[in-house]
């Protein structure tokens, strides 16, 4: 059989046995009614989107929007420190960035940064409590399974390619502590565990999550199959029951060992990239997993995540060493972010990616919480740093967050929204909630901001109650006209 | 130009009045034209040539109207060009007929027939026109809505039998008053509400409520009590649907008997009744108590209804299904387990009289294996998980002892309810919630999902909606479940609107008042009083929602759904009460209620063949149990009997009997934190001093994650590599008087960090029959450093070592077999597992939320589960293993038990035959797991049929 053709009639297949699939949800149809219909499709910027999380909480005045420098000194006051490192130059006149971010800040005539995001307030902070947030737009708990945006993409738009899940999530292990709330938004929720991540905690082994089982031989595990099928001809057959019901399950197996016996599944493998390449982006596994980012942004994948990885008082989340271990997380994102984009952009993928960073929340060495809003202080800390340990941003802070775009229709050198000078560096310029990040992502995907399902009775949309306005003036819309821009995106 | 359009404007407006001419006239001058057919009647001619020409006349200047107004009166929409189009045609048309009449009546053309058929052709089109212009003023369905079902979503007649009543009377009685203020109140809900309600104010008018309506809003005061013309509302109710100020929208208007009423309502006086309004259908409270029909040949009650109900719906009753489909079916609904071959053998032999009422009571009497297959249905429905969010900052509480003694006594389920709803420390983990830290959305504060988890688990209600705004989808408001939320709160609850505080108190009730009051002082006062109002036997409710889960379990498909919405139609609403009164009468007896269904006919009829899904959401017509998947944990607890236990460890262990069983590892430390460690090598010590006694015996219990080499007193004493798997063994001759060192080197797998952990027992038994044990713990020391040789003898000086860190058991759960008595062949039963990414990808659900139905379809990501996934391969590996050593590589005797096992019956000589060949004389052990794998994932085995 011709290769192409084999490949094409795989799509069509695929794409059909999908679509009958979703179509036999048997709880998730009875309770979600889609809002499809008249809803005008939006034109796309983007086909496929990375994050890149920068979990635990990361400090803006110490990587993206950096403020008056005070070096270490024993005896030094905690309230003069603003920054622990020097301002350093970037591709884009006036954008400075913290010292060790220099590769990033290389790449930054490619992309546009926010500076005013505001994470919502919680009141005592629990980080996955705001990361929840980030990722689903809602806050914890809900009466109902909130989807994680990765999810509500995956549902919306399904795989770019049929053989890459639409969402994969990497680089984090769900064996740390609070493991069972990062469980809790690495989830579908209501729309149904079709659309939840694929998850990959260590990128070096991702190609073990789409192979045949280790150990198994193509020939066995293809010959396994054939054994199956043939019992399943032969065997009694039910009289009863419904031909659906399976036909679904049968349906399912068959999609699965077509994804596993696929060529296609070497995407996963890093072993194919050359050395050089391999090694630039090795810094551990975040690096590897912008490699395998890279890889699949290339070869149809939809939406994509690479954690730093969340561990409570670890990576961003520094409460005691904050300037030295941030070196070190500086050296772990710098090299293999800046050369995703530097990738994809020379195989002009990034024009349809959209790559965004961002954390949780902000830090500051003084302010818990936010300013009025002073929280419960979770690791006491001196006012007269005597120790370099105390020397960092140590306290959770919810405003004033960085957040880094490139690709996907975002406007080139764009910097939106400011921070103030002095401490605590809050928001002071067009400040950003999530709803409008979300939106802002689906509005590059060509998503309805209206899309929604109804859910127990209750209309459940991507960004609550539908009301999320995307950011315009990333995408080059300025938002003075903001009204007929809205208008003409939503009918044209 | 433009201060000019104005005039256009008007006149364009003058097209609805001026089309009536041209449809008149030509209609007319068609119909008498009909009538001259054949000479006859010739003083008509004259008038209908008038009647052609000025029809025609009008018809161009009705279309240039139209235009106009299309054109300065902002219309659109294809409806507006269609009726563009037809009109511009008739006119034309209308034009070519009079043409075509001149020309008969000039010799040109030699009879009318010509001119005829245009001006059939002509009025054809104008009726087309008429009608879309007609569409365009009175809406699409103006036509259409009338014709018998196609009635609107409400029920119309109501108000026209309303209407009809009150205008025969001179003045209105106060019943009559309040059905009329009722019916308006009515039409404003199906009307108004998805503009003018609490949650949205459009105009700054609300229409849900007294003050709201009397208030009026923008253009002042709605409603002028006696004087409609003065009413705002009516005023904007009756304005043409072409207003831009008409209600309820432009394009539609309310029907003439509706505005009536509300002419009515407002003439005498727009008196305002005290009683709620239901603008959703409520199911009655209280049960009906049918009768058994008589239904001749059926002598079970269930049977009696369902055969009516077929006689009904002209079904037949199918034959019964076989003993084997039976048993297998009652196995999985009563125990969750597969039957062995042997008792499936024994109970297809037997010939005693109601052998399958016998089954039944011997499963509903093995209580363990009951209560493990249902406890899962109750964690979903009470959202009780061994794991989840908010255990990490005490934010949430287990209930899984009560409960599984609760089952296991088979406590009566009334007295279930009111020790959930008025809680012992043991239950009170329902109503408590999840409490994440930090501050929460008001409708998700823990009294609400208290409200929200009684009203959907144990009532069938949707109070979620509610918690927020008045609900859309039934007839509770916000003041009802703040009501029935203050509950439960320590102090009076304010009423928040989407998270906005509205200034005002809630007053404590519960949902249903008319069962009893629930006011008092206290919490504990009020739970009290709730828990015993809520059991009542008028409580119908209750029992119905309860009655309706179990027959959707059993069944496939609830007699009422979604089974969260009891105020659905059920497919048989005697059936039903029927059940639930029934249940109620035993005594509450959960046990009695599933024999109840079992026992009966229909639930051994085959499973009913429906076309498609839809079939079974809507439309639904029972004809027998619907076919249904296993569950995760059935599913797994299947693989365990099957190939071998699937896993090793519970989180809750029913059969107490505990050992201490924290795991410990070396200590490691980032950034001065306690971290995951890393893969590699650690070495632990301990040194202990025995008394000087003879020992009689010593045994050790032993699991390392990953791996661990065991040394007493510098002698090997046992090795593995398997955390799953319990070493054991006797170490009586190692031991010695004084001082003992036990030596453990571990290895830590993988690639990365991740957990890892010792477990280490040992019991000593003196000759004077005193008992010692010796635990892993904390006073353990450890080093990552390769020590030098002798490390693993007493003698070795280990003072630079440090203490291990100890693990408790999060990660790993209890191990079933880490006991000094042998278990025989049981194993972990899955409802007992922590969530496990297996039975996730199966299906079950992580509960955060209620979760009252399983995801059962068959989804991509699960069957990658299956096919590649680690864990599964790796049972059905080691499975293979103990297979060939049990039946000593016989592969036909490999392939029969396989057969029986998991399908319950013998090979067909086909399928033998395929089996033989993959398997050869000599069974490979990958050839077998293939096997294995193959007949697993088999629709066969995954159904229950």
């Amino acid at each position: 059989m011709d290769e192409q053709n084999t490949r094409r009639d795989f799509i069509k297949k695929m794409t059909a046995a999908s679509l009958a699939a979703s179509a036999t949800t048997i709880p998730l149809a009875s309770f979600l009614s889609s809002c499809t219909g008249t809803v005008p499709k939006i034109p796309s910027t983007a086909d496929t989107v990375i994050l890149l999380w920068m979990a635990g909480g990361m400090a803006h005045t110490e990587t993206f929007d950096p403020k008056a420098y005070v070096p270490y000194e024993k005896g030094v006051e905690s309230k003069r420190v603003l920054s622990t490192f020097p301002k350093v130059p970037t591709a884009v006149d006036g954008l400075d960035f913290s010292k060790g971010l220099e590769s990033i800040g290389s790449v930054m005539d490619k992309g546009a940064i926010i500076r005013s995001y505001k994470s919502a307030d919680l009141g005592h902070i629990l980080h996955t409590r705001h990361q929840y947030h980030w990722h689903t737009c809602y806050e914890p708990p809900q009466s109902v399974q909130a989807p994680h945006i990765g999810a509500w993409i995956a549902k919306e738009l399904g795989p770019a390619n049929p053989v890459i899940p639409p969402f994969i999530a990497m680089g984090q292990r769900f064996t740390v502590g609070e493991a069972e709330e990062l469980k809790a938004f690495h989830s579908a929720g209501f729309l149904g565990s079709e659309y939840g991540p694929f998850l990959i905690p260590d990128p070096s082994g991702g190609l073990e999550s789409v192979r045949p089982p280790q150990g198994m031989s193509i020939k066995r595990f293809e010959a396994r199959y054939k054994l199956y099928k043939e019992l399943a001809n032969k065997s009694k057959v039910m009289e009863s029951g419904s031909d659906y019901q399976r036909e679904s399950l049968m349906r399912s197996m068959e999609q699965s060992y077509r994804l596993l016996n696929s060529p296609e599944a070497k995407v996963f493998d890093l072993s194919e990239e050359p050395k050089e390449v391999y090694d630039t982006y090795n810094t551990g596994r975040f690096g590897l997993g912008c490699l395998l980012a890279k890889r699949l942004a290339m070869n149809g994948g939809r939406f994509i995540s690479v954690s730093t990885e969340y561990e409570p008082f670890l990576g961003w989340d520094t409460h005691e060493n904050g300037h030295t271990r941030l070196v070190k997380m500086k050296e772990l994102i710098d090299r293999p972010i800046a050369q995703l984009v530097k990738d994809l952009d020379e195989s002009g993928h990034l024009d349809r990616t959209l790559i965004i960073l961002a954390s949780e929340f902000s830090r500051d060495a003084i302010m818990e919480g936010r300013p009025g809003e002073q929280v419960q202080d979770q690791v006491p800390q001196p006012d007269v740093i005597e120790d370099e340990k105390f020397y960092g941003m140590h306290r959770h802070f919810t405003d004033g967050s960085s957040i880094l775009m490139w690709g996907g229709g975002v406007e080139k050198g764009l910097i939106y929204g400011k921070t103030a000078d002095e401490r605590p560096c809050s928001s002071i310029e067009n400040p950003v909630v999530i709803d409008q990040v979300h939106q802002s992502i689906y509005h590059a995907l060509g998503m309805h901001p209206e899309t929604h399902y109804t859910i127990e009775g209750r209309p459940f949309y991507t960004t609550p109650d539908g009301h999320g306005k995307p950011i315009l003036d990333l995408f080059g819309k300025p938002m003075k006209n903001s009204k007929n821009q809205d208008k003409e995106a939503l009918t044209s | 130009m433009e201060e000019f359009n104005w005039i256009l404007q008007l006149l364009g407006r003058f097209h609805p009045l001026l089309v009536h001419f041209p449809i008149g006239l030509l209609v007319v001058a068609l119909f008498f034209e009909l009538l001259t057919i054949g000479g006859k009647r010739p003083a008509l001619r004259e008038g209908i040539h008038w009647m052609v020409y000025v029809g025609a006349a009008f018809g161009v200047l009705a279309a240039l109207l139209g235009w106009l107004l299309r054109t300065y009166d902002d219309y659109s929409g294809d409806l507006v060009t269609n009726h563009q189009n037809v009109g511009i045609a008739t006119a034309v048309f209308s034009v070519i007929t009079a043409l075509l009449l001149r020309n008969t009546l000039n010799g040109k053309l030699s009879d009318y027939r010509v001119y005829r058929s245009g001006l059939m052709v002509t009025v054809i089109l104008l009726a087309v026109a008429g009608h879309l212009g007609a569409n365009l003023t009175h809406g699409e369905d103006y036509l259409t809505s009338v014709l018998p079902g196609n009635k609107d979503a409400y029920d119309n007649s109501k108000s026209v039998a309303l209407l009809a009543e009150l205008k025969q009377s001179d003045s209105l009685s106060e019943i009559q008053q309040d059905k009329l203020n009722l019916e308006v109140r009515a039409i404003f809900a199906h009307n108004c509400y998805q503009c003018h309600s609490e949650n949205k104010q459009k105009g700054e008018l609300v229409l849900e409520h007294k003050e709201g309506v009397f208030k009026g809003g923008e253009s002042g005061p709605a409603i002028v009590a006696g004087k409609p013309s003065e009413s705002e509302l009516y005023r904007r109710v009756t304005l043409s649907p072409n207003d831009d100020e008409v209600m309820p929208k432009k394009g539609k208007v309310l029907k003439d008997n509706e505005i009536a009423l509300i002419k009515l309502w407002i003439q005498n006086g727009a008196h305002w009744s005290d009683q709620a309004l239901k603008v959703f259908p409520e199911a009655a409270l209280a049960l009906e108590s049918p009768e058994l029909p008589k239904v001749e040949g059926q002598s079970h009650p269930v049977d009696k209804l369902i055969g009516s109900y077929f006689e009904k719906n002209s079904i037949d009753w199918s034959e019964s299904v076989d003993d084997r489909t039976f048993i297998r079916r009652v196995y999985m609904d009563v125990i969750g387990l597969l039957p062995e071959p042997e008792a499936i053998a024994e109970f297809a032999n037997d010939s005693i009289p109601d052998k399958r009422g016998a089954l039944i009571d011997t499963l509903l009497g093995d209580t363990h294996n009951y209560t493990q297959n249902w406890l899962s249905f109750w964690n979903d429905l009470l959202r009780n998980d061994y794991s989840g969010t908010g255990f990490i900052t005490g934010g949430r509480k287990q209930i899984t002892d009560w409960l599984y003694s609760s089952l296991q006594e088979n406590k009566s389920y009334d007295q279930m309810v009111k020790e959930l709803v008025n809680p012992t420390d043991a239950s009170e983990g329902f109503i408590k919630g999840i409490q994440w830290r930090g501050v929460v959305n008001a409708s998700q504060r823990t009294e609400m999902q208290a409200a929200q988890n009684i009203g959907q688990s144990l009532l069938g209600v949707n109070v979620k909606c509610a918690s927020c705004h008045n609900s859309f989808v039934s007839n509770l408001t916000l003041a009802e479940t703040y009501g029935f939320a203050s509950i439960f709160a320590d102090s009076v609850l304010e009423l928040n609107r989407c998270d906005k505080p509205l200034g005002k108190m809630a007053k404590v009730n519960f949902l249903y008042p008319e069962l009893g009051d629930v006011e008092a002082e206290s919490v504990k006062e009020r739970l009290s009083k709730l828990s015993e109002v809520i059991i009542k036997p008028e409580n119908g409710r209750l029992y119905r929602t309860i009655t309706n889960r179990f027959w959707k379990r059993l069944m496939g498909r609830g007699i009422v759904e979604p089974a969260d919405e009891m105020d659905n139609e059920p497919w048989d609403s005697d059936l039903l009460d029927w059940l639930a009164s029934d249940f109620i009468a035993s005594g509450y007896d959960l046990k009695h209620l599933i024999k109840q269904i079992i026992t009966s006919k229909a639930y051994q009829l085959p499973t009913a063949h429906y076309e498609k899904l839809e079939d079974i959401k809507s439309n639904y017509v029972f004809k027998g149990p619907v076919l249904r998947r296993m569950s995760a944990e059935q599913f797994s607890d299947a693989v365990s009997q099957v190939i071998k236990p699937m896993y090793a460890a519970v989180a809750f262990n029913p059969k107490g009997g505990e050992l201490p069983s924290s795991r410990i590892w070396h200590r490691e430390i980032k950034f001065d934190r306690d971290v995951l460690p890393e893969p590699g090598k650690r070495y632990f010590r301990k040194t202990i001093t025995l008394p000087n006694k003879s020992i009689t015996s010593a045994k050790v219990l032993v699991s390392v994650d990953h791996s661990h080499t065991l040394y007493i007193n510098d002698k090997k004493a046992s090795e593995g590599s398997d955390w799953t798997k319990v070493y054991r063994s006797d170490v009586t001759p190692l031991l010695l008087k004084g001082e003992n060192t036990i030596a453990i080197e571990g290895i830590n797998e993988g690639t990365i960090a991740n957990p890892a952990g010792i477990l280490f027992s040992m019991k000593i038994i003196y000759s004077d029959g005193s008992e010692m044990i010796l635990n892993s713990d904390k006073s353990w020391k450890s080093t990552a450093e390769e020590p030098d040789q002798g490390w693993t003898s007493v003698a070795f000086d280990d003072s630079n070592w440090v203490e291990v860190r100890n693990y408790g058991t999060s990660n790993w759960g209890k191990l079933i077999d880490f006991s000094f008595e042998e278990h025989n062949g049981e194993f972990a039963r899955a409802s007992l597992v922590q969530q496990h990414p297996f039975m996730k990808a199966l299906g079950r659900p992580s509960r955060e939320n209620v979760a009252t139905s399983r995801d059962d379809q068959a989804t991509l990501l699960q069957a990658l589960e299956l096919t590649n996934g680690e864990f599964f391969n790796n049972v059905l590996e080691e499975g293979a293993g103990q297979w060939l050593k049990r039946y000593d590589d016989n592969s036909e005797k490999i392939v029969d038990e396989l057969y029986q096992k998991s399908l319950g019956r013998k090979p067909t000589d086909d399928e033998k035959e395929i089996m033989l060949a993959v398997l050869g004389n000599q069974p490979k052990q990958e050839a077998l797991q293939d096997i294995f794998w193959s007949t697993l994932i088999l629709p066969e085995f995954q159904f229950i049929n």
